[in-house]
């Protein structure tokens, strides 16, 4: 009996649904940004989404910058609100007085 | 990471020092930002610049849209056994064995509610920012017959799909949940909500819980690994405290009522946290049980303000006859008397990722808190309405469970009720209940 009922369970076919949800596929892709030859005299913005231990991280990067690429100028800043909200304001500044971005995500 | 940042539609660049980071003194943070990234191998900063620097690939300057493929409504035809290895391999499951959802069985329980099967139910994602995931009422009836649900149970388990919210967002933090039902429904569908309602005992309360955790798992993609970071994940994960409130032995008025439903009205409401102190203790032996709950809440970092206690039907009888008239009193109590150093509060890592923040910008209380000397005691609970009371258990002890959960949102079952009513099995599947001697066999009294 226990060899029929293994019999069956690996040989009787069953259609079965499919439990997943199906994809939206609702993002739009973003290109990069053009890359740079050099840093030299350019503006990089250091930003800490707000992880614990991301924005001390990005003081110490941004020291390493003044003390071994002096030509390099490095801004930093906190990202407003929590890790998952969006700061417009900080995007508008970064494209209008920076070069480039570097984000420090810690935790 | 890289998938990640694809799955947003983006192309990044990443480099990794050790981690964590958080917590590590800033000569450390010297060495990582001097050493290694501990991924690639390369020498930190040099990548990073290069990151900066290097041409663009063709990728990375003309980003496609990543579109996943439609997934088939059916799967291909197999042995039950294959099957089953299949739904565990492919991460579907919770991984215990399930019910298969045969065409058969998935049109039973659509008997559970009157509406179409193609009706779109809603769009859950386990991470906030990722592609949300469409579902409808024959994917939600899928994954109920899965978690062994009969059709009784369906219009539960719509309503808590409806919400959109996963039972396990994704978090290195490794969040908890829980479900509470109100209202009459729980009685038709015979949930537990005395002796033991946490407890795995009851059918309705299993099942439906369950059903939560599957429909996260398929309807809102949480894979292991990829989507769900959890560093250690949570035991509560299984079946998300899935309970009914006992509305028939609270002094209070139900749970569903204080948000604003009808006595008479069905309702699922959901609370998200971390932690779970058992009383440890029966209220007012030594201590009122008031005095108590302040004492372990201290334990919480309070965010958001938010607390959700769970009691014994004995323990809201015991703060009713202490003049907490009503749920409100009580939480009022709570908020003006639970305090702490402004130092505790601020050291909590939670505390600085989402409340640091809000007084940087000002925002009160927190901006002036931020400002106090570190022994200097604040009411962290500072929003009574942010701290929640149910009322679950069996009067075998005045216990209470203290947890830090906050509220989410309610959401109506009987929007989903089937025109005919709720369709129970003609045998139908109870719980095994308390045992309550009543012809003196039991020898006590």
């Amino acid at each position: 009996m226990a060899q029929t009922t293994q019999s069956t369970l690996r040989s009787s076919l069953q259609t079965v649904l499919n439990p997943q949800g199906q994809p939206t596929g609702a993002f739009e892709p973003l290109s990069m940004a053009p890359r740079f030859d050099s840093l030299d005299g350019k503006t990089v913005y250091l930003v800490d989404v707000g992880f614990a231990g991301g924005y001390e991280f990005l003081e110490e990067l941004r020291a390493w910058f003044s003390r071994n690429m002096p030509a390099v100028e490095t801004i930093l800043r906190r990202k407003q609100g929590n890790m998952f909200l969006d700061d417009p304001d900080l995007w508008a500044e970064v494209k209008e007085k920076g070069h480039a971005v570097i984000f420090g995500v810690g935790g | 990471m890289e998938r990640d940042s694809r799955n947003h539609g983006m192309n990044l660049r990443f480099s990794f020092t050790p981690y964590p980071v958080v917590g590590m003194s800033r000569s450390v943070l010297q060495r990582y930002i001097e050493g290694q990234d501990p991924i690639s191998g390369k020498p930190f900063v040099p990548e990073l610049i290069e990151a900066l620097t290097k041409p663009l690939a063709d990728r990375e300057r003309n980003a496609e849209q990543v579109a996943r493929p439609a997934r088939p409504r059916l799967l291909e035809p197999d042995a039950e056994y294959n099957l089953q290895c299949l739904f565990l391999e492919n991460g579907w499951t919770d991984g215990l064995p399930i019910v298969l959802p045969t065409h058969e069985r998935v049109a039973e329980m659509l008997l559970g509610t009157s509406h179409a099967p193609d009706e779109v139910v809603g769009r859950m994602t386990v991470t906030t920012t990722q592609e949300r995931i469409e579902y409808t009422v024959e994917k939600v009836a899928v994954n109920a017959v899965m978690a062994g649900a009969r059709p009784e149970h369906f219009p539960v388990i719509l309503a808590i799909a409806a919400t959109q919210e996963p039972a396990f967002p994704s978090s290195t933090t490794s969040f908890a949940r829980m479900v509470v039902v109100n209202g009459p429904i729980r009685d038709e569908i015979g949930m537990n909500s005395g002796v033991g309602a946490l407890s795995p005992f009851n059918f309705a309360n299993s099942v439906i819980g369950r059903a939560w955790t599957l429909m996260s798992i398929n309807l809102a993609d949480s894979r292991l690994g990829e989507t769900f970071m959890g560093s250690q994940g949570h035991n509560l994960n299984y079946n998300n405290m899935c309970c009914a409130e006992n509305e028939a032995k609270s002094v209070w008025e139900p749970f569903h009522v204080q948000k604003g439903f009808k006595p008479e009205e069905s309702v699922v409401s959901l609370f998200r946290g971390w932690s779970v102190i058992n009383s440890m203790g029966a209220a007012n032996s030594v201590r009122p049980a008031s005095e108590e709950t302040v004492i372990l809440l201290k334990a919480f970092s309070a965010l958001r303000s938010a607390a959700t206690l769970v009691m014994d039907p004995l323990v809201a009888k015991g703060l009713k006859d202490q003049g907490f008239t009503t749920k409100k009193d009580f939480s009022r109590w709570l908020s003006e008397n639970v305090k702490v150093p402004a130092g505790q509060y601020w050291g909590a890592d939670i505390i600085y990722a989402f409340v640091a923040p809000l007084a940087r910008q000002g925002i009160e209380p927190f901006a002036s808190w931020s400002k106090l000397p570190k022994d200097t005691l604040i009411a962290p609970y500072h929003d009574p309405g942010q701290i929640n009371i149910l009322v679950v258990g069996g009067e075998t002890n005045p216990l209470w469970l203290t947890t830090d959960f906050v509220y989410t949102q309610s959401s109506s079952v009987d929007k989903w009720w089937p025109k005919g009513g709720i369709r129970c099995d003609a045998r139908s599947i109870r719980m095994p209940t308390a045992v309550a001697c009543s012809d003196g066999t039991c020898g006590i009294g």
